[in-house]
């Protein structure tokens, strides 16, 4: 027999992590092209072009946090292998811009294995092994760029990455897209996307049903690490300089990006267009306040306000709360009217 | 003539956990072709076997000979390629996935491909009764029940030599189970072998040819199916004979009432349910799965937001839709799914059953460590747990202790004046569940009025006093347990015309 309550309950939860994040996208969209009506700042074609630039920054960054909180965990260290990515890039790149790169992945991938590795070795929680993880790097970070700043000199590299292209994108920008339509392809139509998801929803049944869940979660930690140095190469590429420390607040846009873009934050759902209209939102947003010259502290408040809006609308008790406080007031209101008129009946049936 | 070489044995594995020996020098066969019954008390080791059966662990000693092969599955996946299938006792399925992709999870051999082809999908889900659900649905909108036959499906659909079905229809209705054991029946015929774990004895001796009892780790009997009936098999799984169940004399109706509700409607599973409960009685809300008795039970424990009507406990209203408002006005709730909703599986057994009377154990806000222990020993030797394992996590127990553990948080408080239960022996071996019932009916003594949810005609007949039947929502019948019998229970619950209904 049907369960109806799980239905409707569900269905709806589904429809509206599903719509959210183009709903949030297409706000923000509208908020940009209403600019010149209520400001003196006009949105051009220009101002879209730095919005794909700003998303494929950090783009890459929060695909791979995004994944890991797919799985159910969360990794600290991206941020630290992103800015490692670039270094190693532009230290060994200025010859041979593919060598950069393909050294900086490999040393991404390599951290995400030993990362993963020992998280499923040990079964400790991905937070404090993560952190461990980002201060160590920071420390390989500090030890590879010596002085602390390194500089590219291969300008035509990031000249030749930067050009627009069909005046919205940049090659750089459309590599990123590219990335992002391959990994959604890969897990919309293999078994990858219902594997990753499994092992973030129940470990336990994923296990049962025969999922090799610590080959899931050491494979999704590498591709992490190679997304993140990748995309930090491409971006020290493009800046033509690296440096070992970029902050924090790249690693908080990109979980904004994530939360924004309707994955879960324990673990099981959401998908790759979901981010990639998390990071469009955000670098959209922040377009918009540079244009409009907004101080950070707005831009942060602003920020903030939204992710918290956002995660309002998702929770599940924040509805039930609702709908109880509503089916009190009525049913109270209701027995008060009963009171009134008769007492309660003795209601023995049969 | 030789006889043709067993499809498994089963030779002298034992396995421990720390000092505890789960399953001692265990032995036993199953034939090609043929269905096999696991049976035994709570933690008699038939759950250890299943693991090891299926690579989830391995034996610290003894061999598991596969197709005169012997096997050493290194995990799930290496035990399903070489051809063990397997239906857990908790449900592994993913709520978050499609059907489709729920069936082919972790299926060996589909390379890339994350779903089964649609006529496979179809073929399978045909199988076991589900002819008209759509592979492309998301689970988590299917009921348990049918969340229960995706999953059966799943592992009778895989290429597998060796099918093992742990309690695969502790959440299904009769029609349900029908369509299970038609599907096993068709396994057994291609020749496979099917090991089949039940507590339900009458669906065992109904489906199985071979049966293994085990008591306390080790094998106890191994008999054919026809030499056994239901007595038999209990008195070989608890060692002796089950003592009856003792229900208190009927008292003269005094007319009072220690719950009343009138008009419970919970959108959109139950409309216009009304019910009046004496002091000391134990009332059973019986119906298939999905009749709607849950959804009684979670509204009345407050934990439906959209439930209407009038409830009265002890003469004073109790607003829907709050728990902390129901736990406050005497009502005790224990949900069907203990892991769920109610049992910390890691934290300790002492922990899980002085969890709800924190407040009372620490007056001045300062927990009192020689009470607490006082406290958790008292409950334990009043609902038969070894005093000596109170500090292991309670994941480590059977499922019948796992439950009176969770029974024993609503022991030995005053503060409960109407305990309900959703399902409360389901899981639960003969013995375990007789224990069950025996300190409902302690409860129900000491004037507790026990409501409970069951979908098993054997569990309402024998412990209620009052038993309401509910169909489709409503309530179809409700009387004394002197005036019904099985038969029309049965017909109650499933096709009685609802116009026969109570008013």
């Amino acid at each position: 027999m049907r369960d109806f309550t799980a239905l409707t309950v569900a269905g709806r939860h589904r429809r509206l992590r599903k719509a959210l994040p183009l709903g949030i996208l297409a706000a923000i969209a509208m908020l940009a092209l209403s600019l010149p009506v209520w400001s003196d700042v006009g949105f051009s074609v220009f101002s879209f072009f730095n919005t794909f630039q700003n998303a494929a920054t950090l783009g890459l960054l929060a695909l791979a946090v995004g994944l890991t909180v797919m799985i159910g965990e969360f990794d600290l260290s991206s941020i630290a292998i992103f800015t490692l990515g670039g270094l190693l890039a532009v230290k060994f790149g200025e010859a041979s811009p593919m060598s950069g790169i393909a050294i900086a992945v490999a040393a991404g991938a390599l951290l995400g294995a030993v990362q993963g590795g020992l998280l499923v070795l040990t079964g400790i929680s991905s937070v404090p092994l993560t952190l461990g993880g980002y201060i160590v790097i920071l420390g390989l970070c500090h030890i590879v760029a010596g002085e602390g700043i390194l500089a590219y000199g291969n300008y035509d590299i990031g000249i030749w990455l930067d050009d627009p292209v069909a005046l919205l994108f940049s090659k750089r920008s459309l590599l990123i897209l590219a990335v992002f339509l391959l990994l959604w392809l890969a897990m919309r139509f293999t078994r990858l996307g219902s594997t990753i998801r499994s092992v973030g929803a129940d470990r336990r049944a994923a296990l049962a049903s025969g999922v090799s869940v610590s080959r899931t979660v050491a494979g999704v930690f590498i591709l992490s690490g190679m997304l993140c140095a990748l995309g930090g190469a491409l971006f020290s590429y493009s800046a033509s300089v690296a440096k070992y420390d970029l902050g924090l607040d790249p690693f908080i846009f990109a979980v904004t990006a994530v939360l924004l873009g309707g994955i879960n934050v324990s673990g099981g759902r959401g998908n790759v267009l979901g981010i990639l209209a998390g990071v469009v939102a955000m670098s959209l947003l922040d377009t918009i306040f540079i244009q409009l010259a907004m101080p950070t502290y707005l831009i942060d408040l602003a920020r903030g306000a939204l992710l918290l809006i956002v995660v309002l609308i998702e929770a599940p008790d924040l509805a039930r709360s609702l709908t109880a406080w509503k089916a009190g007031r009525i049913g109270a209101a209701q027995a008060k009217g009963r009171d009134h008129s008769k007492p309660l009946a003795n209601s023995g049936t049969g | 003539m030789k006889p043709p070489s067993p499809l498994l044995s089963v030779e002298r594995v034992s396995l421990s956990y720390g000092r505890f020996k789960a399953v001692r020098e265990a032995s036993f066969s199953l034939g090609a072709g043929e269905v096999l019954g696991l049976c035994g008390h709570n933690g008699a080791g038939k759950s250890s076997i299943v693991r090891m059966l299926s690579g989830l662990l391995r034996p610290d000693s003894g061999q598991i000979v596969l197709d005169g092969a012997p096997c050493a599955f290194r995990s799930v996946s290496d035990a399903q390629r070489q051809g063990v299938a397997l239906v857990d006792q908790e449900l592994s399925v993913i709520p978050a996935l499609t059907v489709a992709e729920n069936l082919a999870l972790g299926e060996p051999g589909l390379g890339l491909r994350g779903t089964l082809p649609r006529e496979e999908a179809r073929r399978r889900l045909d199988a076991v009764g589900l002819d008209h659900l759509d592979p492309s649905r998301p689970l988590e909108d299917l009921s348990i029940g049918e969340r229960q036959l995706v999953e059966i499906a799943r592992a009778i659909g895989r290429d597998a030599r060796l099918f093992i079905l742990d309690e695969p229809t502790a959440t299904l209705n009769t029609a349900d189970i029908e369509h299970v054991f038609k599907a096993v029946r068709r396994i057994a015929a291609a020749g496979c072998g099917v090991i089949y774990v039940s507590h339900r004895l009458d669906e065992v001796l109904a489906l199985c040819q071979q049966i293994v009892v085990m008591r306390d780790g080790a094998v106890i009997a191994e008999q054919r199916a026809e030499d056994l009936n239901a007595a038999k098999l209990v008195e070989l799984m608890i060692g002796h004979a089950p003592k009856p169940v003792t229900k208190t004399a009927r008292t003269a109706d005094d007319g009072s009432r220690i719950l009343e509700v009138s008009g419970l409607s919970t959108e959109p599973t139950v409309d216009d349910f009304n019910l009046a409960v004496r002091p000391g009685t134990v009332t059973a809300i019986a119906g298939q799965v999905g009749s709607g008795g849950s959804d009684v039970l979670r509204a009345l424990a407050g934990l439906a937001p959209t439930a209407q009507g009038d409830v009265m406990v002890q003469g004073r209203r109790v607003p829907l839709g709050a728990p902390r408002r129901s736990i406050s006005a005497g009502i005790g709730f224990l949900s069907a799914d203990r892991k769920g909703e109610g049992l910390f599986l890691s934290r300790s057994i002492s922990e899980n059953l002085l969890a709800t009377r924190l407040r009372a154990l620490s007056p001045h806000a300062v927990l009192q460590g020689s009470r607490m222990r006082a406290t958790a020993r008292k409950i334990a030797s009043r609902i038969g747990i070894d005093q000596n394992r109170l500090g292991e996590p309670v994941r480590r127990l059977s499922g019948g202790n796992q439950q009176k553990t969770f029974l024993g948080r609503c022991m030995e408080r005053d503060d409960i004046s109407v305990l309900m239960l959703d399902e409360p022996t389901r899981g639960v071996d003969v013995g375990g569940r007789a224990d069950i019932h025996m300190l409902l009916r302690e409860l129900a003594s000491q004037g507790v009025a026990v409501i409970f949810a069951s979908s098993d005609l054997e569990e309402v007949l024998s412990l209620a006093d009052d038993v309401v039947v509910m169909r489709a929502g409503r309530i179809v019948s409700n009387v004394p347990v002197a005036e019904t019998d099985n038969v029309r229970l049965l017909s109650d619950m499933t096709h009685a015309r609802l116009s026969e209904q109570v008013a």
